[in-house]
């Protein structure tokens, strides 16, 4: 079709990478996706207790993950945590080691870059927060913390599902510049069965399918959870 | 004598004392024979802000990143109306295959794109006789403005959805067809709308040209990586904190823009 090979399709070596590059990058999606949502509402609730030094910091904090690119920011932590001396040595070989693999630096970094986006994501959910009903749970006794975690975060996390949807994609997407420090995800893969093959148009093709397809899944996934979450009052009528 | 500072002011004191700390530690870390890895980087920060040692002709480094970003944002905010106009439409040949397109490009990784576009664009193309070639400068535009222009077309989409329904009977009852009411009622109205979410796109854009590198065009992260050959392991933390510094420089004051003039924008109901 179209003049288009994808007879090394058939091949089980890269059959076995496209499935190893696509749980790698689920993985990684996985662990800086829950890892950025943590951060997102710690950094959210430190902003909700307007204690002017830490706003300050999240805030710095924010504003320098969200403006530099998040390739740059891998590429740093890969170069640069070990120079920094974060090195171990490998009691086989004994020769010096890295502590923290492409893995790890990766998903530090896109943990952060997530994180600072998300932090601004609950900060709006927390903002249209109705007075009265922090109020209310203030005059039943909860103290701040089972406010935040029972009345706002349950709330708050409802009205900003839609924008947590679109860092979550946005995240997704980011995984794939992993490649670029080595991480053998799928787009890591895909370099290396192109140069292998060169059917370079054909793997492209198929990778860029692929991300599409989960991502479509990942989007489809939450805008169900957000049908199944809606509460009466709150957002979109059904 | 006692006077109080506002919760605000207070606030931008820790993020200058923050400023200053990080300045200071700069300093300390200068004394320490940093100042020795900052003169390396000096000496190539003409290389790494327009791609030539002397800094003339502009050649690349980041004056080629924020021109990329120019050209991509021209050309994803022609594609980005249509395709959000597209959206809207009444027939549903158009509208579905719109809907299909902005999809897929939104939901595509930038990097894949950018990648497949430099592999499914030709060399170059004859158009009547015509050679139109294709270097990779001219695939990184067109592979950042793609998924820029759906993001673009959902922005788009909400800014001519949030004018009032009025408009277009008014527009309608006064004789105007659809093409005219986009041009002359709908679309003037809905550009003010449109500003915050244009350049929040564009900050994003800019981030995003970083990636153009591995189109192999001679961008600041190409430089940066050709002069980190040449140096020494060393200087690798100051050459990375500069190149992130450049981003942010130009990225944060639109970003900061942009929401205020969101701010700005919020409050008028047309």
């Amino acid at each position: 079709m179209f003049g288009l090979d994808y007879s090394w399709l058939a091949d089980p070596a890269y059959q076995s990478w496209l499935v190893t590059g696509v749980i790698n990058t689920l993985e990684l999606a996985a662990l800086s996706s829950s890892v950025a949502i943590l951060i997102g509402m710690l950094g959210a609730l430190g902003l909700s207790l307007r204690v002017f030094w830490l706003d300050a910091l999240i805030e710095l904090f924010v504003e320098v993950f969200r403006n530099t690119p998040p390739l740059l920011q891998m590429l740093f932590a890969y170069f640069t945590l070990s120079t920094l001396g974060l090195e171990t040595t490998d009691p086989v070989t004994g020769l010096k080691m890295p502590l923290l693999s492409a893995f790890a630096c990766a998903c530090i970094s896109l943990s952060l870059f997530g994180g600072a986006l998300a932090i601004e994501a609950f900060r709006s959910g927390l903002e249209t927060m109705p007075k009265a009903i922090t109020e209310a749970g203030r005059s039943l006794g909860y103290s701040r913390w089972a406010r935040f975690w029972r009345i706002e975060v349950p709330i708050a996390s409802r009205v900003c599902l839609p924008s947590l949807t679109n860092i979550l994609t946005n995240l997704f997407k980011t995984t794939s510049q992993a490649s670029v420090i080595t991480v053998p995800e799928l787009m890591y893969y895909a370099g290396q069965i192109y140069n292998d093959t060169f059917r370079t148009l054909e793997v492209m093709i198929l990778i860029l399918i692929i991300y599409v397809v989960l991502v479509s899944i990942l989007s489809y996934g939450m805008s169900r959870l957000e049908a199944y979450l809606t509460l009466p009052g709150y957002g979109k009528e059904q | 004598m006692t006077f109080e500072l506002s919760y605000d002011s207070k606030k931008r004191l820790v993020i200058g004392g923050v400023l200053v700390a990080v300045a200071g530690w700069i300093m300390v870390d200068a004394m320490a024979g940093g100042a020795e890895h900052w003169g390396r980087v000096l000496v190539r920060l003409p290389l790494l802000l327009t791609g030539q040692g002397d800094g003339w002709p502009i050649t690349g480094g980041f004056a080629l990143n924020i021109l990329l970003s120019i050209a991509s944002m021209a050309m994803a905010t022609v594609l980005g109306t249509l395709l959000g106009i597209s959206t809207l439409a009444q027939s549903p040949y158009l509208r579905l295959p719109a809907f299909f397109i902005m999809n897929f490009l939104r939901n595509s990784p930038w990097l894949v794109l950018l990648f497949a576009m430099l592999f499914i664009l030709p060399f170059q193309v004859e158009i009547f006789g015509l050679r139109i070639p294709f270097p990779p400068f001219v695939k990184a535009v067109i592979g950042l403005a793609l998924p820029t222009a759906a993001n673009l077309s959902e922005v788009v989409r909400g800014a001519v959805q949030s004018i009032h329904s009025g408009q277009w009977e008014a527009a309608r009852a006064l004789g105007y067809t659809t093409p005219q009411i986009y041009r002359h009622v709908i679309l003037p109205q809905a550009l003010r709308r449109m500003i915050p979410g244009w350049m929040n796109l564009y900050a994003l854009l800019t981030i995003a040209t970083a990636l153009a590198t591995v189109t192999g065009i001679q961008d600041v992260l190409t430089i940066l990586n050709t002069s980190l050959a040449m140096e020494s392991e060393r200087v690798l933390v100051y050459f990375y904190l500069t190149t992130l510094f450049l981003f942010f420089a130009y990225c944060y004051p639109i970003a900061i823009f942009a929401r205020r003039l969101e701010r700005a924008v919020k409050g008028d109901n047309i």
